[in-house]
């Protein structure tokens, strides 16, 4: 007997006793999936949809002949449980599985490759059928492949990779469709802050716009993610939260951490830039400015970029337009990258502001708000130098614009400051250099 | 005699001490050795500088040799012994020489030669370099992935030899000097490999990246630029061995796998300055969709690949990729595009795609370039086949998916020709719904209406050019004709008598005023051509037409005639087409309202 034939003959053994006595974990109850637990679990908790899951596997055609496995490569395999990023009888495999569990999980093709195959490794149906029906009388009409699978860990889903809202979802939404922003959603909710219960409605709102209804960012950002239906836990970081402020209302302090329930229950979602013509766009560009403004003066910058955002999405790449709608265009965008630029500073992203203030500038090379601006940021960011330029170039297209004027006196004394400290530094360094050359 | 000036200064410097060397002693030794090199004495110098006596003056000057000794080189035919005698010369200055002086001095070889000779210059002194590279003790790394930048930088304005025969032929030597180049990069990729169990140190970290940088920067070129399909009768195709063995080293330091799946998702490297970071993440994302496009069409390193990833995650993975090859316009880089696209696209089973996927907006962009590609494209093969990975990228979507590309396209193509196309996937959408058992809500009832209302319509009303629009309006109407047999008014399953109203109003009346606008105005252009026939026989043209820079030749009045004639033709044409629809829709009516009475 060769190796070949008898590995072949150990995916036979296996794959024949794995159909007896294997579990059917299919939704559909049609036997694509079935399972059997080699090592129970350590802990009782199992991942939920969405989480990042951590596991060693090893794969086989039912021939027994090995395709893949995540010990060849020394590492552990990750990807996000029940999105559809791997083959089918992963997501619902591993999703049953409890953290250091070990199983074995034999698949339908319809579960895992179907007819298509995945070239080179795993041929199209057919070429299974025929393996198939060689390796033994109890697998016959199975074309499967065999996964050995360890689930290592798993931890809730990292929204925007800075830990700032994490999401646990507890029931899955129906399929892959998210309300994008400005689109029309209706939720529930509840809030929960120290453990304490402050928020519990049902409510209707614009995403983007949650802050009318006493609903923080970081809800509104989350939406953006969730399917019609899903219910899921979300743990809000400050930022995400009610910041610094905090929410006299609920009694929430600043920079407090949150943790929201919440159901999408349905939305509408709004048009996408396509589908809307210029017209439209221009229309759309007036209300969503005032909105802009609105919440400016509330001081909510995050909702206020979002406002803003959308004129830029609509108009920034809009060709064929006829000279009156071009016009009324720049002027839409202008306004809209200067606000931005201003949002952006209050928000302390100070190299998006310049981003901004040069994209205005591109629209009106000489715009006072927009050169000062940008000066502005670039003080926060300590480019003296160039901060000094714009506010020159301020003071170039209006003389009398004295905040201009004392900002260039700012400059020059920060320069000095910050030459004086380097000289300082390196002095000292100098000094201590001098000595141990001494010694 | 040069041998015997040489012996002088070295007989001088024998008795020195290392430090008291002067600055007269080394361009004395220069100008001597150079002239030994000049007038063909190589044997001879090699013997001095073999000399054990002489090796503290070799080791202190001997790199002062390397320019004279790179030009006789290159002077001398292969199998000249001289040659053979300077190459040795250039071994042992590799072994004897202070090793950072020889470091700059290579590279100084590198930097100044001529782009004709830059493949041979790299490929002659990469063996002393990389002997080099390995003896230096302080900024290895940074020797290393300098060296290497350098070199790519040198490489790059050459083009990519791209056919069987410039592949072949290697004019300038860059497929032997790309893979010298990978052989030159390996001792450092092992001593990183080797590191690798234990966490790396700074220096190797170091190294590493600069490795990294290498490979990024050789995906960009010459591999994206360069032909990677097997060609026959080339059994060691250079650039598909390159490829393989960048891809190797990518595996081996463990960063194929990240790059394939975690670059993308925004970890970039933090940049002061805004530029640089765009630069690097344009650059990156050219290399990327060449690697992608190793691993999945050529199947480079898929051995490492994890199966476990879902098709229609793979081609959301890959869209970006795909979509920034198909914004080029090289054939190199545009029949990349499209082989990544269509691998990702035949992984997957018909109708799998769930339409929620044309929210990400690769998913309407690449369509969109698609469209470019075959109406734009000078290449026909290109064009024909983005036309089939387009019907291909249809079959993959659900039906809401196939619904909402088609308004998509509809409204971005603004050409006559796909509008034709996608007009006539409709009908097959609407064919199928009517035929299946299963129902079909996308391409029935009331979706359907507001789909037929962008496709049932003339663009600009009366005034549309018919000629240039001919395809997509006899589309229009195959699909109307289509539907009034198909559908009766009792059962009306499409809506399309719902709508009826709107479609003649917007489609069917302003093409008879069209029709008979453009029949009158083509008739008397006719007339009017003939008459000036008859009075001139001197066939003075009024206009001419280039493509592509071209000039074509002018055409002549019964050339001119000949277009206008069958221009008439596809007017007849429509308007058979038409009279026919409009008879069909009143027959229909008629056998209604009988019934009804």
């Amino acid at each position: 007997m060769t190796t070949d034939e008898a590995t072949k003959s150990e995916g036979e053994v296996q794959a024949a006793a794995l159909a007896e006595c294997g579990e059917d974990i299919t939704p559909a109850g049609d036997r694509g999936v079935l399972k059997v637990i080699k090592r129970p679990g350590s802990e009782d908790e199992s991942p939920m949809i969405g989480d990042k899951v951590y596991v060693h596997y090893k794969g086989k055609l039912a021939n027994g002949k090995k395709f893949d496995s995540s010990r060849d490569r020394n590492e552990p395999f990750v990807f996000s449980l029940g999105k559809g990023q791997v083959i089918k009888a992963w997501d619902i495999g591993v999703a049953t599985m409890k953290k250091g569990e070990i199983c074995y999980l034999l698949c339908k093709p319809d579960y895992a490759y179907g007819s298509a195959g995945s070239a080179p490794k795993i041929p199209s149906n057919a070429t299974l059928l025929f393996e198939a029906s060689r390796a033994g009388e109890l697998t016959r009409g199975w074309a499967h492949s065999l996964l050995a699978v360890e689930l290592l860990d798993f931890k809730g889903e990292d929204l925007f990779e800075d830990g700032g809202i994490i999401r646990r979802i507890k029931r899955k939404g129906e399929g892959y469709s998210n309300p994008n922003e400005g689109a029309t959603v209706e939720i529930h909710l509840e809030g929960f802050y120290g453990g304490t219960r402050f928020d519990c409605k049902d409510v209707k709102f614009v995403v983007g716009e949650g802050e009318d209804h006493d609903i923080p960012i970081g809800i509104d950002k989350a939406l953006e993610k969730m399917q019609r239906g899903e219910h899921c836990v979300l743990y809000l970081g400050p930022r995400y939260g009610f910041g610094e402020a905090g929410k006299p209302k609920f009694g929430i302090l600043g920079n407090a951490e949150l943790v929201y329930e919440v159901t999408l229950k349905s939305f509408e979602k709004a048009k996408e830039s396509w589908e809307m013509d210029t017209k439209e766009k221009l229309e759309q560009a007036a209300i969503v400015k005032e909105k802009g403004t609105m919440y400016f003066k509330e001081g909510k910058y995050l909702q206020a970029v979002i406002q803003y955002g959308k004129i830029v999405s609509w108009l920034e790449m809009e060709y064929g337009l006829s000279e009156k709608e071009s016009k009324a265009s720049d002027s839409f965008l202008l306004a809209a990258f200067l606000n931005l630029a201003m949002c952006y500073l209050k928000l302390r992203e100070y190299t998006k502001a310049v981003e901004c203030c040069d994209k205005a500038l591109g629209l009106d090379q000489d715009n006072e708000k927009g050169l000062y601006r940008r000066g502005e940021a670039r003080l926060l960011m300590n480019e003296f130098e160039l901060a000094k330029c714009d506010f020159q170039k301020v003071l170039e297209v209006n003389p009398q614009n004295k905040a201009a004027k004392s900002q260039i006196s700012v400059c020059q004394k920060k320069t000095k400051e910050h030459n004086e400290r380097d000289r300082r530094i390196y002095a000292n360094m100098f000094a201590k250099f001098a000595e141990r050359d001494a010694k | 005699m040069a041998v015997e000036e040489l012996r002088a200064i070295i007989q001088r410097c024998q008795i020195l001490e290392e430090a008291d060397f002067k600055g007269e002693d080394f361009n004395l030794f220069q100008v001597a050795g150079q002239k030994c090199l000049e007038d063909g004495y190589a044997a001879e110098l090699l013997e001095v500088i073999q000399n054990e006596k002489n090796k503290v003056i070799i080791k202190n000057m001997g790199w002062n040799l390397l320019s004279p000794l790179v030009r006789c080189i290159f002077m001398y035919k292969q199998e000249d012994d001289k040659r053979e005698h300077c190459l040795k010369i250039l071994d042992q200055l590799a072994q004897l020489c202070y090793p950072k002086e020889l470091f700059l001095g290579l590279l100084e070889e590198i930097e100044q030669t001529t782009q004709e000779q830059v493949c041979q210059t790299v490929m002659l002194l990469l063996q002393p370099l990389q002997t080099v590279l390995l003896k230096l003790q302080n900024k290895k790394a940074y020797s290393v992935g300098f060296s290497l930048a350098m070199i790519m930088n040198q490489l790059t304005p050459l083009p990519v030899p791209y056919t069987k025969q410039q592949i072949q032929e290697d004019k300038l030597g860059l497929c032997q000097c790309c893979n010298a180049l990978v052989d030159f990069a390996k001792p450092f990729v092992n001593e990183v490999v080797e590191n690798m169990e234990m966490s790396l140190e700074d220096n190797e970290m170091e190294l590493k990246e600069e490795l990294l940088k290498f490979c990024m920067k050789s995906l960009k070129y010459p591999l994206l630029t360069a032909q990677l399909e097997q060609l026959e009768g080339i059994e060691e195709h250079p650039f598909r061995h390159f490829a393989t063995e960048i891809v190797d080293v990518l595996w081996a330091v463990r960063e194929l796998i990240p790059l394939m799946f975690l670059r993308h998702k925004g970890k970039t490297p933090h940049w002061e300055n805004q530029e640089f970071a765009d630069i690097e993440r344009k650059d990156s994302a050219d290399s990327l969709a060449c690697l992608s496009y190793l691993m999945f069409v050529q199947h480079f390193g898929i051995d490492c690949f994890p199966m476990v990833f879902s098709p229609s995650y793979l081609l959301q993975c890959n869209m970006a990729h795909i979509e920034v090859l198909l914004k080029r316009t090289e054939e190199s880089v545009l029949s990349k595009g499209l082989d990544l696209f269509e691998s990702c696209l035949l992984r997957m089973e018909d109708n799998s795609l769930l339409h929620h996927y044309l929210e990400f907006r690769d998913y309407i962009n690449v369509p969109q370039d698609l469209v470019k590609v075959m109406t734009l494209c000078p290449i026909e093969h290109l064009r024909k086949k983005s036309l089939s990975i387009l019907q291909l990228f249809i079959d993959k979507f659900d039906a809401e998916g196939k619904y909402t590309l088609f308004r998509c396209l509809l409204k971005t193509s603004n050409h006559a020709g796909v509008e034709g196309y996608i007009i006539k996937n409709i009908k097959d959408q609407i064919h199928l719904s009517l035929t299946k058992a299963c129902d079909n809500i996308w391409f029935t009832g009331h979706h359907l209406i507001s789909l037929l209302d962008l496709a049932l319509l003339l663009p600009e009303g009366a005034e549309t050019d018919l000629l240039q629009n001919s395809d997509r309006i006899m589309a229009s109407l195959n699909l109307l004709r289509y539907l009034v047999i198909k559908d009766c008014e009792s059962d009306n399953h499409t809506g399309v008598w719902t709508t009826l109203d709107k479609i003649k109003q917007n489609f069917l009346k302003p093409l008879h005023v069209g029709l008979n606008m453009s029949k009158a105005h083509y008739e008397a252009e006719i007339k009017n051509k003939k008459q000036n026939r008859r009075e001139s026989h001197s066939s003075n043209t009024v206009c001419s037409v280039t493509v592509s820079g071209e000039k074509m030749p002018a055409m002549t009045t019964e050339m001119q005639l000949q277009v206008l004639h069958s221009a008439l033709f596809t007017f007849d044409l429509i308007e058979s087409v038409l009279a026919r629809v409009e008879e069909l829709i009143e027959v229909k009516i008629k056998a209604a309202t009988d019934e009804n009475s």
